[in-house]
């Protein structure tokens, strides 16, 4: 079954893609500067998903609804994807320009460091059978640990600032050229929607594989003698 | 609330002395790890005198996420429940056990800290801040490494967890760890990293102190 | 007439989706030993465990010793239930004696109770060995030590004769009596009917997750 907002997400991402090759190269880098229309779009999404992460933690705590959990879940691992993107694609365009797969820029850094938090988030995650368990304990790690995300952010970039100042290319530069700002805006809205469509999707996926995992009806569910009634509810 | 967090405390302390886990198992690992580095990295003594402090920080953080997931640490489900029953907040439980774990790392990071003089060699300016840098940093290791033993405790979660979960989270701790260090080095400022430091301190006691209570319930 | 320390009424419990408890309705009067029995997970533990405060039910309303199930209340009633849990819930690497002493120092009862304790359990002699020393048999006998020093006006008993020699089996007829003569009340899970039977004043059995009287 497609949904509104699958067909939405495709249609944008097709028009920022056209968007993205049609528009004039960059004056300095040429066609290598295209990557932007990737990589800030994923690095955005790296830290929408990370608050939709711990809103959707807090708002679980505060209300016990596995639908929360589901969204905190699905947005962790769409996360997951757009941050590794956001190295990768930072990756191939820092190679050409910098010379080096890899440069110890404090924005980097914290990407990576999001990624590793990310990753132990999903693993911690994949640990518990109970759900409401894995809700609680995902939902307090999601919350300590982005909470350091400001204060890794600081120390990085303290840390850098003491060596040398900022060299790194700021892709948001307000210098940028109206046409190549368009094209960016457009990818950032397109991705925007494409996560929201994403997660959605995963949040629907986890709230039946809750329900698959849980027992079904007439089935034992701890020992002999106990039949559990028909009374579905995993997810709500 | 203080008097439960003292009476835990002294017992978290009295079991991990009787197990020494920490001391016999733990502290003994760490000092092999500074003595295997020259034997990978080669014995060219400016070059281990430059490292020697940043290793030592590594170290502490590896293997102090060893010491947060030591037995003594890790309640049983029925010991749980007797001290919910007898009235003691899971935030008391939270404080005791991240105390207990403060004073162990600090155990640790002197014994590593001095293995590391010895080996390495470092020239630090004014070793004294060491005093006011090791505790802050061992406190907030030992509160993320609490937080981060209590998620994983219980059926299913798998004991290589924990240090996953800890270490990214205390990158802040290590920068801030790590650069006092060379700023005493350098004998440049360093009160912004021990700012820094006492700022995830508070930030990690106040969530430790907030979720103790919601990773209680069942 | 006092009114009852137990009070469940329509109490459910789901764990993982499924109904382990459906709609239990128990009422448990001062004074009262009361034997819960029922097939293996039949959500006998899950019950003692909503009765101890520890488990919120998922719905239904009750009160134990009065405070209202899943609501801030039972924090201060908390102290007064004992639970003698399936694993003795003792730090292995302290000596029984120690353990104890913890137990009396959390809530402000001097030393000397229970080390009175242990003797009523006849562990004076093994009280300076440490848990991890110590047989099964000899960690039962100071759980049931811990619920003496706590005297409990609720007492849950999981699996009350597991691991209890005859002679120690006394121990539980022991401690329910206490309870109850002073006005509190026990719930206590067995196997072994022959041996409750002796203690218990009435019976109610799990079966597909209701509870129902039984005949003891």
């Amino acid at each position: 079954m497609i949904k509104p907002l699958d067909v939405a997400a495709g249609l944008m991402l097709a028009t920022a893609l056209v968007l993205g090759l049609v528009v004039p190269p960059d004056a300095v880098q040429g066609d290598l500067q295209r990557m932007m229309y990737v990589h800030v779009p994923s690095a955005w999404l790296a830290y929408l998903s990370f608050a939709t992460t711990l809103v959707a933690g807090i708002a679980y705590l505060r209300t016990r609804r596995m639908r929360w959990d589901h969204i905190a879940g699905a947005s962790g691992e769409v996360g997951v994807v757009f941050t590794g993107l956001a190295l990768v694609t930072g990756s191939i365009w820092g190679k050409p320009v910098w010379g080096v797969w890899w440069t110890w820029d404090a924005r980097l850094v914290l990407t990576a460091v999001m990624f590793f938090v990310y990753l132990g988030y999903l693993a911690l995650r994949r640990s518990f059978d109970d759900p409401e368990v894995r809700a609680r304990r995902a939902s307090v790690y999601g919350i300590v640990a982005v909470a350091q995300i400001p204060l890794v952010h600081f120390s990085v970039v303290w840390w850098r600032g003491l060596h040398q100042p900022a060299t790194v290319l700021r892709p948001g530069d307000p210098q940028i050229d109206g046409p190549l700002l368009a094209a960016l805006l457009a990818a950032v809205f397109a991705f925007t929607v494409v996560f929201a469509a994403l997660v959605s999707r995963r949040a629907e996926v986890n709230r039946l594989e809750d329900l698959i995992a849980a027992p079904s009806a007439g089935e034992p569910v701890a020992g002999s003698g106990v039949a559990v009634p028909p009374i579905v509810g995993g997810g709500r | 609330m203080i008097r439960h967090i003292a009476i835990l405390f002294r017992a978290h302390l009295r079991d991990e002395r009787r197990a020494g886990e920490v001391t016999l198992v733990i502290v003994p690992f760490g000092m092999v790890a500074l003595l295997v580095v020259p034997m990978a990295i080669g014995i060219d003594t400016p070059l281990l005198d430059r490292i020697g402090p940043g290793l030592f920080w590594v170290v502490l953080l590896l293997f102090g996420t060893l010491v947060s997931q030591r037995q003594s640490a890790s309640l049983s489900e029925s010991r749980r429940d007797t001290l919910t029953l007898l009235g003691v907040d899971p935030a008391a439980r939270f404080a005791a056990a991240a105390m207990a774990g403060t004073v162990l790392l600090t155990l640790f990071a002197v014994v590593a800290g001095t293995v590391t003089f010895m080996l390495y060699d470092p020239e630090i300016a004014n070793p004294a801040w060491l005093g006011a840098i090791l505790p802050l940093t061992c406190a907030g290791l030992a509160m993320v490494g609490t937080i981060a033993t209590a998620v994983t405790s219980g059926p299913g979660a798998r004991s290589s967890l924990a240090p996953l979960l800890v270490v990214p989270v205390s990158v802040p701790l290590l920068l801030a760890a790590a650069q006092a260090t060379e700023g005493l080095r350098a004998s440049a400022g360093i009160l912004r990293w021990l700012l820094l430091l006492c700022v995830v301190d508070v930030i990690l006691a106040l969530a430790g102190v907030l979720t103790a209570r919601p990773l209680e319930e069942s | 007439m006092s009114s009852p320390l137990v009070t469940l009424d329509g109490v459910s419990v789901r764990r993982s989706g499924a109904l382990v408890l459906r709609e239990i309705g128990l009422r448990i009067e001062p004074g009262e030993a009361v034997g819960l029995f029922g097939s293996n997970g039949s959500g006998k533990t899950t019950l003692l465990r909503v009765l101890a405060t520890l488990l919120r039910p998922s719905s239904g309303m009750g009160t134990v010793l009065g405070a209202r199930l899943a609501s801030s209340e039972v924090e201060t009633i908390r102290p007064q239930i004992g639970l003698v849990a399936h694993e003795p819930a003792l730090a292995i690497h302290l000596t029984l004696a120690e353990n104890l002493h913890l137990v009396a120092a959390l809530s402000g009862v001097p030393r000397s109770a229970a080390d009175e304790a242990l003797s009523d359990v006849g562990l004076s002699g093994a009280s300076q060995r440490r848990v991890m020393h110590c047989s099964n048999g000899m960690r039962r006998r100071a759980e049931f030590a811990r619920m003496l020093l706590i005297a409990p006006r609720l007492l849950l008993l999981d699996e009350a004769h597991v691991g209890l020699d005859p002679d120690a089996s006394k121990l539980v007829a022991h401690v329910t009596a206490e309870v109850t003569a002073r006005g509190g009340a026990v719930v206590l899970v067995s196997h072994e009917r022959e041996r409750a039977i002796s203690i218990i004043h009435r019976a109610v059995e799990i079966r597909n997750g209701s509870l129902i009287e039984a005949t003891p």
